[in-house]
């Protein structure tokens, strides 16, 4: 009786909280298969994946690039699901407000995704998800 | 004659010039072509002349040429010391 065991998938546990109070978080799971039969077997991999919104700092920041460069006053509310064009943005401003996040972040956004980007909670995702990559 | 670019042809020239600004290794050449290319890109906002949109689309093009080629031959000298501006 063969008994395979499927190493445990590690993940690193992020748990974000937004606004909406939603928690997200990732569970460490372990497989283990008993078979019987002399062969070995292909253990399937499974790949758990949860995307959870941005945390806090990075959309402070962006929004911070985003007042500074449409010069909004103060009292003006900037917060994740402000869409740029409300906030007075046109195309050209979306492209300095995504050149400056990359220039702050240190990341290369490419053409494709800053062309999508109409919030600021999007920015800030995406910002994440290419610091995950580096 | 070059047909009129599209808006995203017209979004990638703005990308392409703000990034090549980037490279370059002194502080008011990089500013200057940042200031210039928003400066340029706003004042052209308003075109909608198909011909008149398809020159300023060739200029631009051009310029980035220009900048490319320069950022590379600024970088042969680049200096050793910061800008003040910088620090």
């Amino acid at each position: 009786m063969a008994s395979v065991t499927a190493s445990s998938v590690k993940f690193s546990s992020v748990s974000c909280l937004i606004k909406q109070n939603q928690v997200s978080n990732l569970k460490k799971a372990s497989l283990s298969f008993t078979g019987n039969g002399s062969q070995s077997r292909r253990l399937p991999v499974l790949r758990f994946r949860i995307t959870c919104a941005a945390k806090p700092e990075t959309v402070k920041k962006v929004v911070d690039i985003v007042r500074k460069q449409l010069a909004l006053p103060e009292d003006r509310d900037v917060c994740g699901e402000s869409k740029f064009s409300v906030l007075g943005a046109d195309s050209l401003d979306t492209v300095e407000i995504v050149m400056g996040l990359e220039e702050e972040f240190g990341i290369c956004v490419e053409e494709e995704s800053a062309q999508s980007i109409s919030t600021v909670q999007e920015a800030a995702d995406l910002i994440e998800e290419l610091l995950e990559k580096k | 004659m070059a047909t009129k670019p599209t808006r995203r042809e017209v979004l990638s020239l703005f990308r392409s010039l703000m990034r090549t600004a980037r490279e370059f290794t002194d502080y008011n050449i990089r500013e200057y072509t940042k200031r210039r290319t928003v400066d340029a890109f706003r004042h052209n906002r308003k075109l909608s002349d198909p011909a008149e949109v398809a020159a300023a689309f060739a200029d631009g093009k051009s310029q980035l040429g220009v900048a490319k080629r320069q950022a590379v031959v600024y970088s042969l000298y680049a200096p050793s010391i910061k800008s003040v501006m910088e620090m």
